[in-house]
């Protein structure tokens, strides 16, 4: 087990021009379970394969608990990784696919059979030992990929979004069960995922990535309350972030349709330093309120997606002379109906990020 | 087709029987729709295979020989059982096993390795990949006559001038050794084939399993023959078979290079000689061709056995 440290890693593919990943800087601790997140193309998998040696660093460096592996080959690193498309060696059966890496290091066959049995049972993978992989469904390939990944007892697990095969039931089944084994294990664990409701339930931390860039890196509770840039404000969170753009004024306050939102000092100058900045609140710091002057903003509702539990509504306003639509989280069973006239209030706190997407409270 | 269950009928229509009769009848008429468009094809290839086919089975239970002319006279299996105590044919035999078993292996090989350095991407990759194929392009009859004369040969081989001009004596390959003169180009011109098979194999096999191997710590040769050679497996199969099939066949490396002299008469130009080639007896030229077919239609079906193996492997992966 061992911290990983990406330090100004830099990688370029041959033949473009723009880094995939450009000088990243991550510091994963002993035992964490880091989640990379972002969108398709972002570099998620480039960062991951870098840190397993597939990928050539063009620039900065990789460390391993205490070592320097930028230059060092995969097999020599002591990672395991589970692949997306799972990547079992099809001529194999389950058990020789669990005791490949174990063959490969020449550890004897008793010991090896004691490691995948071992394995086999904490992942209920016992009945299949002698199958090939091409007989068995998606969630037990799936459970094999990660069996050949723990009889290892690597430094590190790396995942390529591992869950995203399987169907919407037994992803959430496996993803709480992978979360207990991590625990179990301790082992350092780099994952990446599309999936933000994986990220944000899985992670220790959160590391939010967009064209090849680092956009922020912490807990999940923390990524959401205070979003470092416009970027994650709007990426973290289902439905996502209201994002408004809105005149900065005399920092004051600034004004969202006809509701007037006040600021206090030293967030009020920094707003007042920019002609525009983006005003963003959360669904659920919106509420349906009963109209109140300019402390409330009125439209009409649009769209209803009552979930029951809760509904979300949404709602067209007049802001800046333009319709936009807002979406505020009600009650579930409610007796919103579409084209009626509401008032929405504010309950919560707001984010507001400058020009460059820089959060400015 | 889907069979739906007939209701019975309950108005009183002729006979309940027509509903199934019906059905039975529009199948058939289904089927001949089917086949009518093939019948030409398929009567074409009966006049042209079967029927000399059939004409040959009927040889080969008979004495006959044309010059000198002599009757046809009927011996039934007189001439394969004299196959067993034929000196020559038992060599022929022999001959054909070993040029193309030796043949088929050395090619397999030797087309596996450049199939896997051609596996990568380098500077230059079609055009080697092209240059490595065009023997397989060349005409059997050409590449004897190439090998025979400029290669090989005493008085124009490079092989020989390169011997003399490093001083040593210069060697007659294709009477000193026949067979392995022929085994050498039926090597040069099978390995493209082989190479372009491997290679088709090599690019089905997904780069994600070879990095999981890597990452497992596997080396370069482990990996290739713990997860590529496995891989691998149906596609060489695949490639002696139908290197088989082809190569136990060979006429034209033979009759250009050596005209069949000791050691390089396989069954094929045996049976040339015997009948039009000279012998003129083709009764016992017709049992040959015939073992040379029964022999080839076991490897045909083993053959086409692995092919239909290959393709289900691809579905199912
Ligand atoms: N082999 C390659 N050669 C050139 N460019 C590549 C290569 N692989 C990836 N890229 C580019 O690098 C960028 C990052 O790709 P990467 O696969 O890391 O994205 P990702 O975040 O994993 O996306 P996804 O969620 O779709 O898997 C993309 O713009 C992609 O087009
Ligand atoms: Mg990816």
């Amino acid at each position: 087990m061992a911290q990983v440290r990406y330090d100004e890693a830099t990688r370029i593919y041959p033949g473009t021009d723009i880094a995939a990943v450009d000088r990243l800087d991550l510091d994963i601790a002993d035992g964490e379970f880091l989640v990379v997140v972002g969108p398709s193309g972002s570099g998620k998998s480039t960062a991951l394969r870098m840190l397993a040696g597939l990928e050539f660093i063009d620039n900065g460096s990789i460390h391993i608990g205490e070592r320097d592996v930028t230059l060092v080959p995969p097999k020599e690193r002591d990672i395991a990784m589970v692949f997306q498309n799972y990547a079992l060696y099809p001529q194999m059966s389950v058990a020789a696919n669990m005791g490949f890496a174990l063959k490969q290091q020449g550890i004897p066959k008793e010991e090896r059979q004691r490691r995948v049995a071992e394995a086999a049972r904490i992942l209920d993978l016992e009945p299949y030992l002698e199958r090939k992989p091409k007989n068995l469904s998606g969630g037990q390939r799936q459970r094999v990929a990660m069996g050949r990944a723990i009889v290892r007892e690597p430094q590190v697990f790396l995942m390529d979004e591992p869950l995203s095969n399987l169907d919407a039931k037994l992803r959430v089944q496996t993803r709480t069960q992978l979360a207990d084994l991590q625990a179990d294990l301790g082992v350092t664990t780099v994952y990446v995922t599309h999936d933000q409701v994986e990220a944000m339930t899985l992670g220790d931390r959160v590391a939010v990535l967009e064209s090849g860039k680092l956009q922020q890196c912490a807990s999940p509770r923390e990524m959401y309350s205070r979003p470092a840039n416009r970027f994650v404000a709007g990426f973290i969170g289902s439905p996502a972030m209201n994002l408004l753009e809105v005149d900065g004024g005399d920092g004051s306050g600034v004004a969202l349709g006809s509701m007037t939102v006040p600021l206090d000092g030293e967030v009020g100058r920094s707003v007042g330093a920019h002609p525009s900045v983006t005003l963003g609140v959360r669904p659920e710091h919106l509420a349906l309120v009963p109209s109140d002057g300019d402390r409330t903003l009125p439209g009409r509702v649009s769209v209803v997606e009552d979930l029951g539990s809760e509904a979300f509504v949404h709602i067209d306003v007049e802001h800046r002379g333009e319709t936009t639509q807002i979406v505020v989280r009600g009650e579930g069973e409610s007796d919103v109906r579409r084209d009626d006239n509401v008032a929405i209030g504010l309950g919560g706190p707001i984010h507001l990020f400058g020009p460059g997407g820089e959060r400015l409270n | 087709m889907t069979t739906t269950a007939v209701p019975e009928s309950i108005d009183d229509s002729p006979a309940p029987v027509t509903a199934d009769e019906e059905r039975r009848r529009h199948q058939r008429r289904e089927a001949w729709r089917r086949r009518l468009p093939l019948l030409p094809a398929l009567l074409f290839t009966i006049v042209v295979t079967q029927v000399p086919f059939l004409f040959s089975l009927w040889y080969s239970l008979t004495e006959w020989t044309i010059v000198p002319p002599s009757d046809r006279e009927f011996i039934g299996f007189g001439n394969y059982t004299d196959l067993a105590t034929n000196e020559f044919f038992r060599s022929a035999l022999w001959t054909s096993v070993l040029m193309t078993v030796v043949s088929v292996l050395l090619s397999v090989v030797l087309g596996t390795a450049l199939a896997v350095l051609l596996d990568r991407k380098f500077f230059g990759q079609g055009f080697v990949r092209t240059l490595l194929i065009t023997p397989f392009l060349v005409m059997p009859v050409v590449a004897g006559l190439v090998w025979n004369n400029q290669i090989l040969g005493s008085a124009f081989g490079v092989l020989n001038w390169l011997l003399e001009t490093l001083g040593f004596g210069s060697v007659e390959f294709v009477s000193r050794f026949p067979l392995w003169s022929i085994v050498t180009v039926l090597v040069w011109q099978w390995t493209p084939f082989m190479m372009l098979i491997m290679l088709a194999g090599l690019q089905s096999q997904p780069d994600s399993v070879l990095e999981a191997a890597r990452v497992d710590g596997a080396s370069t040769s482990g990996i290739f023959f713990q997860i590529t050679l496995p891989h691998l497996r149906p596609y060489l199969e695949l490639g002696v078979l139908l290197g088989s099939i082809y190569l136990i066949q060979v006429f034209d490396h033979i009759d250009v290079m050596t005209g069949g002299g000791p050691d390089s008469t396989n069954v094929p130009y045996f049976v040339f000689q015997r009948s039009i080639g000279g012998g003129w007896r083709f009764g016992q030229a017709s049992a040959y061709s015939i073992v040379v077919v029964v022999f080839s239609i076991i490897i045909a079906t083993f053959g086409l056995r692995v092919l239909s193996g290959l393709l289900e492997g691809e579905d199912a992966a």
